[in-house]
């Protein structure tokens, strides 16, 4: 693997040298103490020995030098640091390793004032040898290799607890458990007793049976598929691989699924041998990764060292470790409640994902909703709060708590919900590329009284009928638009390198003339995106349709007419609640037609 | 008068070479207490067996001391199995023959170690919460070139990435305030390795940095002295020569995670075609509440180059999902002209993704790309 860095992240590079830090103080040089050691050879030789290694020079001298601290002729000088410093600095690596040491000796504790090197030394090596009285031989004995833990420690500290697995070697024809380790008890409650000689496939789920065995197979198998990490591509061998490939053990590495026993493994309270479960045991299964060598055994016994030459049985050894059980990684940003459903938009707001849990609560299946801008489902009165957080989630890490709104059911009735957004940004583009909303129900669905619905159409009358919208040229302006016109800030946003500036002319100047209900454009939004926001009176307008076209026309100022006719103001612009009312009525309710998306680049949106 | 001072200074000469000669003595016996290979034990510098020495003490503690909080024998059972370990050792002492068979069962405990550390591909690394590596298992050179005498009780901060060393930090700070032990983790990390291609050990100047995926739990003893350490198996992520099953498929992608490439395997298990795959994100295909696993694994790849992604659920095309890991690695372009490492040679990412279940709930449509009718 060798990852060259892209320009300016931080990716490491598998041939940048990571050498040269300071962090290899005292390697385990020659013991330079010429007294009663084997004598210092030339420091030449050792030198040559040793410096493949390790590092540092300046280092590798001075500790050639240590014994001779006090007599300063012997010295080797070393030119990169003064000599003072680098004896300093090794005297007191040595005296926090002694104090360490005293700390963990209890025969060092209880003193009075701080002992001796000398003194801790001489504890240790006692301490040392009481640590030894009972362990076992094979610890420090000539058979084994030594090492610095008992074996029978070891392996408990690594089945048992890092590493949280069992191993397993199964013969290859059959899939018979040759041998199972002890740690399979705690993984999946059957002892050793019970699978050891059985069929490896009693225990594997039955829609993985054909896995596991291809993988047991898989040597006699044609089709071997390797991959190449340098290119990335793979390589199709189609000969099947020799036996005697087998001696340098073809490697494996497969997910399959085991049953486990749901009691833990009391030897009296044995559940059902796997083999004799019946068909309608509920078993439940965990996920294990499994990864390991075949190998050539003699029939019998259970033999790592395999006869290459003459294999009478092959088997694969295998490390089994569990995955985490049944449900996902609990979420940590996600807020999953069991009356909650998850749902995910594109960043104007169009469904791209539904849980099946929604049509309990909006009475619509999920594919009637996907696509579908969720601005559709909205109540009117929320409209202007949503659309706030929909800009607030865009330019936000937080997630971003919604109040509680309505929203509209497929019977036509509303629920009320609360939800909490969270943009999802890409870490490599940092942009935005979808929203995640957790939804929950607030309280039972509530219906839209007649009498409200009565209001609502009466204040519709009142208000005078906006001449500008009424002169269409065919465009719709949807509820959706909102959710559209606010993705389009953030994709300028991103495009625009610098903050728009507030100040520039907007080519909407004349639409606070042209349309009496637009108020300046002051923006009542938190919205830090650049002030992107603060030209949000005229953002609001653009409908696809709109921009297309706008798109058509070759003069400036006739696009920006044309625009005018359906400009929308913004709703965090207006000043009145009524008018606020009046354009989303207006914007609910026109019946035109939504035209396609169209570019807006070319229209220097002052964003 | 010079005389004098000559005098004085031969005779403060002589006992410092006395000192420092009872002083080697000590360190020499101290050496010898320590399960080490005689070769290794003639290299030893001074600091090193102290260094050792530590280690050795620190791992005895961890090993016998007793685990959880309050001694509830539950609790022990789920916490830890040193008393396991221990009952094991107290069954087995004072008896004639009982040593042998002590000695044999280490035996098989040794083989069975071995073999498990072989199949793991990776070593064994326990760390103290100060991110001192308590032990080492032998086999670490041969991941890291350096060896188990030259690594242990060094402190792991010295030889990881800087630009890791923040998770790590918090790995350790999260182990020293655990009151049980048990808790899981599972993170990547760049550590220096001296080993050259030809597997030779190289100056630890010219160290390359090599990717670990580390996977364990946290230990917690609180008698005799109150101690937490993790336990942690270290993989290196290769992905060469990773033998591919029908239930497993490759997929290449630019760095912002849209696919460019997938083999024919994908279009069988998940139903879209390569076509419908290109350019589009591999988080629009994905199940939504496993964005944060996505989002872990795709950091892991832009700033450690490799990553491993735990479980996560792709959206089959007519309907359902199955359950997903990915292994996965930063690569240069392969569809790239060879141009001189070292120029901004674009990157890719290559996914080795394999499929642990079956398609579940085929019938349910979650996205609006399941519902594109083919």
């Amino acid at each position: 693997m060798r990852p060259q860095p892209p320009p300016g992240t931080p990716v490491p590079v598998c041939g940048m040298s990571a050498g040269g830090c300071d962090g290899a103080a005292d390697w385990p040089a020659d013991v330079s103490d010429g007294s009663s050691l084997p004598a210092v050879e030339l420091p030449r030789k050792r030198k040559g020995d040793m410096e493949e290694r390790l590092s540092m020079d300046c280092k590798m001298e001075d500790d050639l030098s240590r014994s001779e601290e006090e007599d300063q002729q012997v010295k080797i000088k070393c030119f990169r640091e003064p000599h003072r410093q680098i004896e300093k600095r090794r005297r007191d690596k040595m005296n926090n390793l002694i104090d360490e040491l005293s700390a963990m000796i209890p025969a060092c504790q209880p003193m009075a004032q701080k002992p001796d090197k000398l003194t801790v030394l001489r504890k240790a090596v006692q301490h040392l040898k009481a640590l030894k009285v009972g362990t076992s031989s094979a610890f420090a004995d000539s058979t084994n290799k030594p090492s610095i833990l008992p074996q029978d420690d070891l392996r408990q500290l690594l089945l048992r607890q890092a590493a949280d697995g069992f191993m397993l070697v199964v013969s290859c024809d059959r899939a018979k458990i040759l041998f199972i380790s002890e740690s399979v008890s705690k993984i999946l409650n059957f002892s050793l007793l019970e699978l050891t000689g059985q069929s490896l496939f009693d225990l594997i789920h039955p829609k993985d049976i054909n896995k596991v065995k291809e993988q047991l197979s898989s040597w006699e198998y044609p089709q071997e598929h390797m991959i190449d990490a340098a290119t990335g591509l793979q390589v199709q061998t189609d000969a099947p691989i020799k036996p005697t490939h087998l001696s340098s053990g073809a490697w494996r590495s497969f997910f399959c699924r085991m049953k486990h026993s749901r009691v833990a493994g009391k030897q009296e309270e044995k559940h059902q041998l796997p083999c004799t479960a019946k068909k309608k045991d509920t078993s439940r299964y965990c996920t294990l990764h499994c990864t390991g060598y075949m190998r050539s055994c003699p029939s019998s016994q259970l033999d790592s060292e395999g006869d290459a030459e003459t294999p009478s049985l092959s088997c694969l050894v295998m490390l089994c470790r569990p995955l985490p059980h049944g449900s996902p990684q609990s979420p940590k940003h996600i807020n999953a409640k069991p009356s909650a459903f998850v749902t995910r938009c594109a960043i104007d707001g169009k469904f791209t994902f539904v849980e099946q849990q929604a049509t309990t609560v909006i009475g619509y299946l999920p594919q009637e909703v996907l696509g579908t801008s969720c601005y559709e489902y909205f109540h009117q009165d929320d409209l202007q709060h949503l659309a706030e957080k929909h800009r607030q989630v865009l330019r936000s890490k937080e997630k971003i708590e919604t109040q509680c709104y309505k929203f509209k059911t497929k019977y036509g009735s509303y629920v009320s919900l609360q939800s909490q957004w969270f943009s999802f940004t890409n870490p490599w583009t940092k942009e935005v590329e979808f929203i995640v909303s957790s939804n929950r129900v607030m309280s039972g669905p509530g219906h839209i009284k007649d009498e409200e619905a009565g209001r609502l159409k009466a204040m519709q009358e009142e208000i005078p009928i906006i001449p500008s919208l009424s002169n269409g040229v065919g465009t719709m302006i949807y509820a959706g638009s909102i959710g559209t016109q606010i993705a389009n800030e953030l994709i300028d946003s991103y495009r625009v390198n610098s903050s728009p500036s507030s100040g520039a002319s907007s080519p909407f100047g004349s639409t606070n003339e042209k349309c009496p209900l637009v108020s300046p454009p002051i923006s009542t939004s938190a919205s830090s995106g650049g002030g992107a926001a603060s030209s949000s009176s005229q953002s609001d307008s653009r409908t696809a349709a709109g921009a297309s076209s706008a798109t058509a026309d070759s003069s400036g100022q006739v696009s920006q007419l044309d625009l005018d006719g359906m400009v929308v103001p913004a709703l965090s612009s207006f000043s009145s609640d009524e008018a606020a009312m009046a354009v989303i009525m207006s914007l609910l309710e026109t019946e035109v037609n939504v035209g396609q998306p169209g570019d807006y680049e070319d229209l220097h949106w002052p964003f | 008068m010079t005389t004098d001072k000559e005098k004085r200074r031969a005779i403060s000469r002589e006992a410092a070479r006395r000192r420092r000669r009872v002083e080697s003595e000590v360190f020499e016996d101290l050496s010898r207490l320590l399960p080490l290979q005689q070769s290794v034990r003639d290299h030893l510098d001074k600091p090193s067996v102290i260094r050792l020495t530590l280690s050795y003490i620190r791992m005895h503690t961890l090993l016998t001391g007793k685990t959880g909080t309050k001694a509830e024998a539950s609790h022990k059972v789920k916490c830890g199995q040193v008393t396991d370990g221990q009952m094991i050792r107290h069954e087995f002492n004072g008896g004639y023959g009982e040593e042998e068979e002590k000695e044999r069962y280490d035996a098989d405990a040794s083989e069975e170690t071995n073999m498990y550390l072989r199949i793991l591909e990776g070593f064994l690394m326990v760390l103290s919460t100060e991110g001192d590596m308590i032990y080492l298992s032998e086999n670490v050179s041969k991941y890291m070139g350096l060896t188990q005498a030259e690594l242990m009780g060094h402190n792991i901060f010295e030889f990881s990435h800087p630009c890791d060393h923040e998770e790590l930090r918090n790995n350790l700070r999260v182990t020293a305030e655990e009151v049980w032990s048990g808790e899981k983790r599972d993170f990547v990390m760049r550590i220096k390795s001296t080993l050259t291609h030809k597997g030779r050990s190289a100056n630890l100047k010219s160290a390359t940095w090599k990717v670990l995926h580390c996977q364990g739990r946290s230990k917690v003893c609180v008698a005799p002295s109150s101690v937490s350490c993790l336990l942690l198996t270290c993989q290196p992520l290769p992905l060469s020569h990773t033998l591919l099953s029908t239930q497993t498929f490759t997929s290449q992608h630019s760095m912002d995670m849209r696919f460019t490439y997938c083999d024919q395997r994908m279009t069988l298990l998940l139903g879209y075609s390569t076509e419908e795959l290109l350019g589009r994100s591999i988080y629009d295909l994905c199940h939504t509440r496993d964005t944060n696993c996505l989002t872990k694994n795709h950091f892991n790849l832009c700033f450690k180059s490799q990553s491993v992604s735990g479980r996560y659920r792709m959206l089959v095309r007519g309907g359902g999902y199955v359950w997903v890991e990915s292994h996965s690695a930063v690569i240069p372009n392969a569809h790239s002209s060879k141009s001189r490492p070292g120029a901004n040679q674009p990157l890719c990412i290559l996914c080795v993704t394999y499929v642990l279940s079956g398609v579940e709930e085929p019938s349910l449509q979650l996205s609006l790309d399941q519902t594109v009718h083919i």
